[in-house]
């Protein structure tokens, strides 16, 4: 099992400011079978409502301090944060025992296309 | 060149009876320009573009001939955290677009007065300037006292703000090594903007046994009533609201101040007309007389005030406020002091002695209903929290809710009659008292 935590602003399409990601690929990502969710600095409610209004069902929406909740939460074999801030994303992400990919790294992961997730 | 207020502008002592042009003065016109996050580059969104809107959209709704204002008053500084990165070109395509004065940034990382009367040639008749610097707060003492003193009869009041790509407040001076004085230990080696207001409100909820936790119904509150100002950041671009659950989640920037007590930095301008009463009779908008205006000039002892310093400044700066005003609190019909930090809000209205409140009582307050429906409304603006980082919108919204449009936002509870606004640090603020009548 994979756990992917996505960051929104700058990293997202529809953060703000927009990243590279489409809601496509999340949605991709999701019907492989991965664990899927956000961890931003936008408030929980309205992740939630990002989410909702591209009709994918998250597994889990944090605060950007939260992911080692979320590792806590899940069983995952691999955890992955993709985001686009060093300070933000990187640095808390491999404290909290994640793997870290810039959005630009993250496109080119097998389980984007997802045989093995 | 247009040069600072002088001190013998503000109104900083006790004990000097009303204000000698109290509803003699009034403001009349509103004009905000878009926002942005930050600014993309463009000629026509610089900050001096976004101003010239604002001005001219103040002037529109005023129903004034611009050959007709003869002042201007404003900040020429535009940014308290975003600076143009050293060495970086001047990008010609905007200074071209523009009349230009000496300074290649005028428009872009600053705005001088002699900028704005270059690029809107539509003011003939402007013969006084000045400059209340720091912000809105301060640039509208300076024009109800030029106005009252007969410097100007039709004067614009401008403040503007710009934001670029990169972090708030880690450019400019802060990201070489050494600046002069006590800015060191602020700026250089220093803690997060909001350190100073986070450690009076943690003794704030030890000196009274409250908690953070307190804070989040003032939170939501001002965000509901930010998205119901359609000028506003949040309103135009993300209408997001902030319940008490994301409050409480958000991250600390410097315990116990998270990252919703925290305010946005965008790209905006705002514009007022003021001019004399008698002079409003005439206009498109209804006048709203202003009854004083205040200032503290109270410095602290140390770097960061004490919560004892700030109970103190406050209930100093509340005399001084409703004495030159000639009111008490209880004349006050909502309130809109400064919220950027959210944190210190609470110091502004205990001070006033908001609803008969006394110091260590405002968050039990916000516990009640204090939405722009019932009998106490706090913030209807939104401030900062619910509209972005400009320091005006309380003043906005003064105006507005007297004038009876403030549209979705209107305070319903109270009849909108005399209300105060003002900013921004507890010590340091300027303040003003707005009324729908002159006396």
């Amino acid at each position: 099992m994979i756990l992917i935590s996505f960051d929104i602003d700058g990293t997202l399409t529809v953060g703000d400011p927009p990243g590279i990601l489409p809601m496509d690929m999340v949605r991709a990502v999701k019907e492989q079978g991965c664990l899927v969710g956000s961890c931003s600095d936008r408030p929980i409610s309205a992740q939630r409502a990002i989410w909702a209004s591209h009709d994918i069902e998250v597994d889990f929406t944090v605060s950007k301090h939260m992911l080692p909740d979320v590792k806590a939460e899940f069983e995952a074999d691999m955890y992955y944060h993709i985001g686009d801030r060093e300070d933000l994303d990187r640095r808390p992400a491999l404290e909290a025992g994640f793997e870290f990919l810039w959005p630009h790294e993250a496109v080119d992961m097998p389980w984007v296309d997802g045989p093995d997730a | 060149m247009t040069e600072n207020a002088p001190a013998t502008m503000y109104r900083t002592d006790e004990g000097t009876g009303p204000w000698e042009h109290r509803g003699k003065v009034a403001a009349v016109g509103v004009g905000h320009s878009p926002t942005a996050r930050r600014w993309d580059g463009r000629a026509e969104t610089c900050v001096g573009a976004i101003s010239l809107i604002a001005l001219r959209r103040a002037i529109e709704d005023a129903g004034v001939d611009p050959a007709e204002i003869d002042g201007l008053v404003m900040d020429p500084v535009t940014t308290t955290g975003a600076y143009w990165p050293k060495g970086k070109p001047v990008p010609e395509e905007v200074t071209s677009a523009f009349n230009s004065t000496d300074n290649p940034l005028d428009g872009i990382a600053g705005l001088s007065a002699e900028w704005i009367l270059k690029n809107m040639p539509e003011l003939t008749g402007i013969d006084f300037t000045m400059y209340g610097p720091g912000c809105m707060s301060n640039a509208i003492c300076v024009a109800a006292q030029a106005v009252g003193d007969g410097l100007a009869n039709t004067c614009l009041v401008l403040k503007s703000w710009h934001n670029y790509e990169g972090r708030y407040y880690q450019g400019g001076a802060n990201a070489g090594s050494d600046l002069p004085g006590t800015a060191a230990l602020h700026a250089l080696w220093g803690t997060p903007a909001c350190y100073g207001t986070a450690l009076q409100f943690a003794e704030y909820c030890r000196k009274y046994g409250k908690n953070h936790d307190m804070m989040a119904p003032f939170i939501e509150n001002s965000r509901q009533n930010g998205l119901k100002f359609p000028e506003g950041y949040w309103a135009s671009h993300r209408p997001e609201e902030i319940t008490p659950e994301d409050y409480k989640a958000a991250r600390w920037i410097a315990k116990p101040a998270n990252l919703f007590d925290n305010d946005l930095p965008i790209m905006v301008s705002a514009a007022y007309l003021y001019t004399t009463a008698e002079r409003a009779r005439d206009m498109r908008q209804k006048p709203v007389y202003i009854l004083n205006h205040a200032a503290s000039n109270t410095r602290p002892r140390s770097l960061t005030p004490t919560l004892d310093e700030v109970e103190a400044d406050t209930a100093r700066t509340a005399r001084k406020i409703y004495e030159g005003a000639g009111i008490t609190a209880a004349d006050l019909s909502f309130e809109n002091m400064y919220d950027g930090f959210a944190q210190f809000h609470q110091f502004h209205i205990e001070g006033l002695g908001y609803r008969g409140m006394k110091f260590g009582e405002a968050l039990d307050f916000y516990q009640t209903d204090i939405s722009i429906h019932g009998p106490n409304p706090i913030l209807p603006s939104g401030g900062n929290i619910g509209c972005g980082r400009s320091r005006f919108w309380m003043h906005t919204d003064c105006i507005q809710q007297i004038q009876q449009r403030a549209g979705e936002r209107q305070v319903t509870g109270v009849k909108p009659e005399v209300a105060v606004s003002g900013g921004p640090m507890p010590l340091g603020g300027r303040f003003t008292v707005w009324s729908a009548t002159p006396d």
